[in-house]
């Protein structure tokens, strides 16, 4: 009992409760905006000729929104949860992560009414946010790297830090640096080619160096708790997080292979892509051998078999990227269904289904309960997403190559358009899956933190 | 072992020096690489198409013809200040609708794309560092996904009237595209008859304007020209 005191002294509840419901919010949100985009390309649109619902800035909210909405409201709300619990230290302050969790939304809410009303938005993929937003997110990440730089700070005063805190600290440094870099020198210190070649670190290291350490922060963090054992080896943890590190910042040059960015800087890309997949390969290894001996709470345990089914499309992602980076891959794929089918994997299969993994272990707990409401609509939610997303990332790929053979082929531009229409009406049925399966976890989410006493109570005398 | 794990070891390696040694090889070199070639503002784009006397230009004034009265309205005379004033309104809706999440601006040496975009034997080259060098490809606009064809060489492919019936509904030009209508980028004249707004204006400039400055005059008439 004074253990969990304890614990509750350390972690505020309610900004965890805040952002992982707010991030829950926006996921079903932008997965909505992607299906409505997908239906443009079924040619069923259901609102064609409205300026404000026009495809091309719902897109835009797809894939922003992805980026701030859900993505930085989910990890920061797990953030809250596991960093004051491995470090033993509080946030800086609670009165500013109320101030940083309303300047989010705020953020995100403007975003969506200058892109879609205004007709403001930024040619950055993945920061579509309009330019003068981006000093305010920048800003807020620096909030960000007080608010969680205290306690790791604090902590590795004591010793060590651990696993997580490594991910965690080199990402609350790069985080900053990347958004400012990526939004604001394209548009004001350089331009042209060299331009690109920013502009193509920034798409790759809001992934690279935001949300993939802060991700693995978290797994290293929570698949041992959940599984009560240690990671297999500390030296393949060391391994995979400085070869991150050193190679991950250089990946950028890749998204513009074949561009006219000096050739030197997209050999160094492709070199950096291929030698991360070893990294991955090392961390990857670590997790499956943790794994060993305790495969079967996988039967049992949803939060621990949302992280392994991501950990596993994280690999596949992973692999297949270090093929596809190659000049000669890039020849056939590269603008093609191919890059979304990929994009989707790893952001919806594999960092997706983490957080969701994630919130679904702590959200019972952040309610005094034991468990989730319904075992079945925690199952059901798992296997749709789980489905829904590798159908879409096969039937993507499988498109993506017929429209790379056809392009080289130079048959009419039609041609590619025609062949390409059957993945895409598979690709939004998959979408159904993937959003069918999200409101049924959010259904459930909503019932576990509203269910009465009475609920909780027989639960855990079940589950004794 | 031990320092390797503390806070400011990590925040100074793997957050400074690795991500500053990074960025110098990605983009630091490269920016150095292409720092001679001049930085090109909008009004200069727009002297230069008069002064070239680029497809570019005699398609804004073919607009003009056409639309006299709109284009009186929003834009005045034909000169270089309200051609920079179309290139600029153009692209500005062309990022905020997000043309390019689907047509990409750049063509690259390989998969036959040179023979594909432009037109083959007048304006088929590859992209090249130069021609991104202005303020209207900052950030630039390769994109990263193709649903619609490539624009960079777009310029005297198509003409004024099929820009006009493609973006107004592109099932008018392409049966079977994908790409939506743009009704908003037109109103009604006094004749009931449909016509560019100050926005559709400047987004067929824009788009008219990308890769003019690549169109050579064809074959034959450079061989006229040379025999007189």
């Amino acid at each position: 009992m004074s253990n969990t005191q304890e614990l509750k002294n350390l972690v505020n509840y309610g900004l965890v409760k805040a952002h992982v419901a707010m991030g829950l919010v926006f996921f079903i949100i932008v997965a909505l905006m992607g299906f409505l985009y997908s239906l443009q390309l079924d040619g069923i649109y259901p609102f064609p000729g409205i300026e404000f619902l026009s495809p091309g800035r719902v897109r835009m909210i797809h894939t922003a929104g992805a980026a701030y909405g859900f993505l930085v409201n989910m990890f920061t709300g797990l953030l809250y949860w596991a960093v004051p619990r491995f470090t033993g230290y509080r946030v800086l302050s609670d009165a500013l992560g109320w101030f940083m969790f309303w300047a989010l939304q705020a953020a995100v809410l403007i975003t969506v009414v200058a892109i879609l009303f205004l007709g403001m938005a930024d040619n950055v993929e993945w920061g579509e946010t309009p330019w003068w937003i981006d000093p305010i997110i920048v800003f807020w990440l620096l909030l960000h790297l007080i608010q969680f730089g205290a306690p790791l700070y604090k902590a590795s005063q004591r010793g060590p830090l651990y696993v997580s805190g490594w991910y965690i600290s080199a990402m609350l440094v790069w985080t900053p640096l990347v958004v400012f870099m990526g939004n604001l020198i394209p548009r004001f210190w350089s331009v042209g080619s060299g331009a690109g070649a920013v502009q193509s670190t920034f798409i790759h290291d809001l992934v690279g160096l935001y949300v993939t350490p802060v991700a693995w922060g978290l797994m290293y963090y929570f698949v041992p708790v959940i599984m009560k054992k240690p990671m297999w080896s500390h030296g393949l943890s060391l391994l995979g997080f400085w070869g991150l590190a050193f190679f991950y910042p250089m990946n950028g040059v890749h998204h513009f292979l074949w561009s006219p960015i000096p050739m030197f800087a997209q050999y160094s890309a492709v070199f950096a892509t291929v030698a991360v997949e070893f990294a991955v390969t090392s961390v990857l290894i670590n997790f499956m051998m943790t794994l060993r001996g305790s495969a079967e709470q996988l039967k049992y345990n949803v939060p621990l078999r949302y992280m392994y089914t991501g950990a596993i499309f994280y690999w596949i992602t992973c692999f297949q990227c270090a093929f596809h980076v190659t000049l000669t891959f890039q020849k056939i794929i590269h603008f093609t269904d191919w890059v979304t089918g990929h994009a989707h994997l790893i952001m919806f299969g594999t960092f997706g289904l983490w957080v969701l993994g994630m919130a679904e272990y702590i959200w019972p707990r952040l309610f005094g309960k034991e468990t989730m409401y319904s075992k079945g609509l925690s199952e059901g939610a798992y296997w749709l997403l789980g489905i829904g997303v590798f159908a879409m990332f096969v039937d993507l790929t499988a498109g993506g190559l017929v429209q790379g053979f056809d392009w080289i082929g130079l048959n009419p531009w039609i041609d590619s358009v025609n062949f390409s229409k059957p993945f895409w009406i598979f690709r939004s049925v998959a979408g159904i899956m993937m959003i069918t399966g999200l409101l049924m976890y959010a259904v459930n989410f909503y019932k576990t933190a509203t269910a009465g006493k009475s609920l909780s109570a027989e639960l855990k005398s079940q589950s004794v | 072992m031990g320092k390797m794990e503390r806070f400011s070891f990590v925040a100074l390696v793997a957050g400074i020096i690795f991500f500053l040694f990074a960025d110098f090889v990605s983009w630091a070199l490269p920016m150095f690489v292409l720092k001679d070639i001049p930085k090109k503002s909008v009004i200069d784009l727009a002297k230069e198409a008069k002064a070239k006397n680029t497809t570019a230009w005699s398609d804004f004034q073919k607009i003009a013809r056409a639309y006299p009265e709109q284009f009186k309205k929003y834009y005045g005379e034909v000169n270089e200040e309200s051609f920079a004033k179309a290139l600029s309104v153009g692209h500005r809706w062309y990022i905020a609708e997000g043309c390019w999440n689907c047509h990409s601006q750049m063509v690259r040496p390989v998969s036959n794309e040179t023979l594909r975009f432009g037109i083959p034997g007048v304006s088929n080259t590859v992209s090249y560092p130069s021609e991104y060098n202005n303020e209207l490809q900052a950030p630039v606009l390769w994109g990263t996904k193709r649903i619609g064809q490539d624009l960079i060489r777009e310029a005297a492919v198509h003409n004024l009237g099929w820009q006009v019936a493609h973006l107004y509904n592109p099932r008018n030009t392409s049966p079977g595209s994908v790409m939506p209508g743009y009704p908003w980028y037109f109103e009604k004249d006094e004749k009931g008859n449909i016509v560019p707004n100050e926005r559709g204006i400047g987004l067929l400039a824009y788009i008219m304007w990308l890769g003019s400055w690549e169109v050579k005059p064809p074959k034959d008439f450079r061989i006229e020209v040379a025999n007189k």
